[in-house]
Order: C-alpha cells, then sequence, then structure tokens
C-alpha cells in the first residue's frame, strides 16, 4: 500500500499547484492593471515585476499557511485524521467552482472555493466535527466580512487625504499627475502582499497533505521545498496572466485618477500585508474591490449604485457554501477508494471541458480584471464642470 | 475563541499605513509643485487607458505648471527649501514602506 499512498499524495501536490498556477494567472490584473492601464509601466516589465514580487512575498511570511494546515481541518491528535484523498476532493470541489464562476461572469474568490471545497470535503468524508469552526469564523469568514469594509474606509480617508493635502486655486498646476509615479510603487507592493497571502494558501494544502500522509509532523509548518515550489506556481502563473490584461486594455477600464488609485493601492498592500502578519486568510480580490469602491467615495460627487454592490455582496456570500457542495460531492466519490479518486478526475476534467466548450462557443469569459472593474463601477462619479473650464470658453468666445 | 483584537490591530496598521504613506508622497508632491518643479506628466510616455489626456488637455495642463511656477511668491532660498523638504518627504515614505516590510518579516527579527 506504501506505493499507492505516495501517489496519491503526489497527484494532491500537482493539483494544488494547478490551483496555484490560476490563482496567479488570475490575479495578475488586481496588482498591476492600473499602472498598465496608466502607462506607469510598460506591460512586460510590469507582469515581470508583479511575478518577481510575488515570488519574493510567498517567502515573507509563512502565517497564513500554518492558518491553513494547522487550524481549520483538525488534522490528528484527538481530533479525526484527514486523509490526502479528502483534501483531494477539495480540490477539486473548488477548482471546478472557480471555473464555473470564472466562465459564467459571477463574481467570486479563489481563496473562498479552496476553504469552501476542502471544508465540504471533510464535512462528508470525516464528518461534521473534523472541522475547526471556530477557526473558519475567526480567520475565513470574519475577515471576508471586515476586510473589505476596513479597507474601504482607510482607502476613502487615504483619498480624500491625497486630494486635501496636493489642493491648489483652480487654474493653478496641482501635480497630481505625479501620483502615476508612484502607483509603480504602490502596485509593486499589491503585488508583494498578494504572495504574502495568496501563495500561503497552497502551501497550506499541500503541508496539510503531507501530514495527513505521515510525511510530517502535527503542527508543523511548510517545509522549504513547498514554499519554493508554491512560490514558483505562483510566479509562474502571473506571468502568464499578464498578456490578459494587455488584451482587455483596450476595452478600458472605469476612471480611476491617479491619486486616488495610489490611496486605493496602498490600503490594498497595507491591509493584506497585515492580516498576513496576524494569518488572517483573505480574498486579494475582495479587498482590492473594497478599496476600489472606498476610494471611488472619497472623490467629490460620488454616489453608490446599491444594486450592482449587492450582487458583487451575493456572488462572494454564494462561494463558500457552493464549493462546500462542490467538495462535498467529490469527497463521496473519494471515500469509494482509487476508483472513486479516478472518477472524480474524470468528472472535473469533463466539467473542465465542457466548460470551456461553451465559453468558446458563447464567447462568455471572465477574471478579476472585471471584478475590480465591476466593484469600480460601484461608485457613480457625476461629472461636474471645473471652473476654469467655463472661463476659458469666455475667453474663446470673446 | 475570536481574537477581536486582532481585527483592531489589522484595521489600526493599514490606517496608520496608509495615511503615512499617502500623506508623505502627496506632500512631497506638493512641495515639488510649490518649488516650481510641478510634475506634468507627459502624454507620450503615459498614454492613460484610464485617464485620457488629449494632446490639447496635455499641453493646457503643460501651460498651468508654468503659470504656476512663474507666479511663485516664494523666494529662491524658500523655493530650495521646498525643494529639500520635497526629496526628504519621499525618501521617508520609502522608508515608511521598507519599515512596515520589515515589521512583518518573522526571519528578520531572529
Amino acid at each position: 500500500m506504501p506505493v499507492d499512498f505516495t501517489l496519491i499524495v503526489v497527484l494532491v501536490i500537482a493539483l494544488a499547484l494547478v490551483f496555484d498556477f490560476t490563482n496567479g494567472f488570475h490575479d495578475t490584473a488586481n496588482a498591476m492593471a492600473t499602472p498598465i492601464a496608466t502607462g506607469a509601466m510598460r506591460p512586460k516589465v510590469a507582469v515581470g515585476l508583479a511575478a518577481v514580487l510575488n515570488l519574493v512575498g510567498a517567502f515573507l511570511s509563512t502565517e497564513v499557511a500554518k492558518t491553513v494546515s494547522g487550524g481549520i481541518i483538525r488534522e490528528g491528535d484527538g481530533g479525526v485524521q484527514i486523509t490526502p484523498e479528502i483534501i483531494f476532493a477539495g480540490l477539486i470541489g473548488a477548482i471546478v467552482w472557480n471555473l464555473i464562476t470564472w466562465l459564467r461572469g459571477l463574481p467570486s474568490s479563489s481563496s473562498h472555493a479552496l476553504f469552501g471545497g476542502l471544508i465540504g470535503a471533510a464535512i462528508i468524508g470525516i464528518g461534521f466535527q473534523s472541522v475547526d469552526y471556530n477557526v473558519v469564523v475567526a480567520k475565513v469568514i470574519l475577515p471576508a466580512l471586515i476586510a473589505p469594509l476596513t479597507v474601504g474606509v482607510v482607502a476613502f480617508i487615504a483619498t480624500r487625504l491625497a486630494y486635501f493635502i496636493t489642493r491648489r486655486d483652480a487654474g493653478r498646476a496641482d501635480g497630481r499627475g505625479g501620483f502615476r509615479y508612484a502607483q509603480i510603487f504602490s502596485s509593486s507592493l499589491v503585488a508583494l502582499s498578494h504572495g504574502t497571502n495568496d501563495a500561503q494558501k497552497t502551501m497550506g494544502v499541500i503541508t496539510l497533505t503531507l501530514i495527513a500522509g505521515g510525511v510530517q509532523s502535527v503542527g508543523s509548518g511548510p517545509q522549504l521545498w513547498v514554499i519554493v515550489v508554491c512560490a514558483l506556481a505562483i510566479a509562474i502563473g502571473t506571468y502568464t496572466g499578464g498578456w490578459r490584461i494587455i488584451h482587455t486594455m483596450g476595452r478600458g477600464l472605469t476612471d480611476v485618477k491617479p491619486a486616488q488609485g495610489f490611496a486605493a493601492e496602498t490600503s490594498t498592500a497595507a491591509t493584506i500585508l497585515a492580516s498576513s502578519h496576524l494569518g488572517f486568510a483573505l480574498s486579494t480580490t475582495q479587498v482590492a474591490s473594497g478599496s476600489v469602491i472606498g476610494s471611488g467615495l472619497g472623490r467629490r460627487g460620488a454616489t453608490v449604485r446599491w444594486g450592482m454592490a449587492g450582487q458583487i455582496a451575493l456572488g462572494w456570500v454564494l462561494t463558500l457554501p457552493a464549493s462546500a457542495i462542490m467538495g462535498a460531492f467529490a469527497a463521496g466519490f473519494a471515500l469509494l477508494g482509487p476508483v472513486g479518486i479516478v472518477i472524480d478526475l474524470l468528472l472535473g476534467s469533463l466539467v473542465v471541458v465542457l466548460l470551456f466548450r461553451r465559453a468558446q462557443r458563447s464567447r462568455i469569459s471572465h477574471d478579476n480584471l472585471h471584478d475590480i472593474d465591476d466593484a469600480g463601477r460601484v461608485v457613480k462619479i457625476r461629472k461636474t464642470p471645473r471652473k476654469i473650464a467655463r472661463r476659458d470658453r469666455k475667453k474663446v468666445a470673446l | 475563541m475570536i481574537d477581536w483584537a486582532a481585527f483592531v490591530v489589522v484595521a489600526g496598521a493599514s490606517l496608520l499605513g496608509s495615511v503615512v504613506v499617502v500623506s508623505l508622497y502627496s506632500l512631497g508632491l506638493r512641495l515639488l509643485t510649490s518649488a516650481g518643479r510641478a510634475l506634468v506628466v507627459d502624454p507620450q510616455s503615459f498614454t492613460g487607458a484610464i485617464t485620457i489626456l488629449t494632446p490639447k488637455r496635455a499641453a493646457k495642463e503643460a501651460k498651468r505648471a508654468r503659470k504656476t511656477a512663474s507666479a511663485n511668491p516664494l523666494t529662491v532660498g524658500q523655493k530650495r527649501l521646498a525643494l529639500v523638504g520635497a526629496y526628504a518627504c519621499f525618501v521617508l515614505c520609502v522608508g515608511a514602506v521598507l519599515y512596515g516590510v520589515y515589521l512583518i518579516v518573522p526571519a528578520l527579527h531572529r
């Protein structure tokens, strides 16, 4: 049996790395859409920088990985033994739900899909007592509710400050164009913070698998090779995801001013970095969306489109239970033994192929670029004609 | 157990970090403008898919910057002081970011 055992562990690690890759692939836009759009950096440079900073970020702090590997699922010692098969089922559930939302254009969070899948699989595979609900509430659900709100408030204050400090008399140069240079750095920080939070989730899953497989002791943190492999996977994903941004740029983004963008990115990076340090497993997309909305409200004449905000929030709320159901289904098959694993793999690939077929036919595609863009559209900015413009018009008339 | 204090710490840290970094950079820009060196972004290098700058609008911005510089009430010495202040703000801003990253890396605290 040891051969079988290693095979399933290797399979789970491979699947986890695929998940990590797609995570980086999706999230390049979170950090680098703005500087590419404002022309602060050339696309290839921006995407390359984002990849390198994700790589570095993954090494900086492994607190979130410990939350995932040691907190959510009770892996042993008085709890219930989790098996690699169940983690495998959870990953399948997460990946399938991610693809469905991605292709159908629903707002979602890959991190929450991962947790949902794992929780669903553990409940079906082992039982309700296998999930540590305290940790789920304290480190996943509450941060998901609180972080977008606090980052929104912070971004609002930061945007107001940026405009207040640089205000000038009408008709004078205010130098706000200089915020574009600052965006090079603030977006780099967002990429770095992404590595400290999102790369960690895969590290946590692989560590959990190794613990479940008996290769690693209970309660220990991620091993060095796991950190290196996950960091590489997310960095390569980030780099590969870049071409889509360049491709989408032609359609234009929400109207984000340099000062506003800088304030939003700084708040996003600060929130994610602080959360990573304390082991909160955040959704980076939700934080970025929250700060885009908050900073938009910090501008003059801004109002909220509540209907749209509600739609986005609904999509977020739906993610965890929906992926939990997917994970539960996959776990049901996985309990059948090796045959079930094969069925899971086949069903998973079938869903992937079918979804891509449909996506190609109807040309629906979705990614985080649109998530952030949707968030930007929640805020409506009233266009007030500036006094200077009117005065100029008079001059022309005279 | 839910550690509510941790949420307060995260919110406080992100507020403090963002306010410090954004204020320092904004102040730097403001001083730079006061020193008569307002950053006017060249529409050639910043094509701007987000803020679309037409050549006409960009020329207007450049003119405005020149006007601000010529109508600057500050003396030469004050301008120089403002410029030094601006660079000091930028340096402090970068320092604040580096310190923030240093704080969260456990490997640097052993």
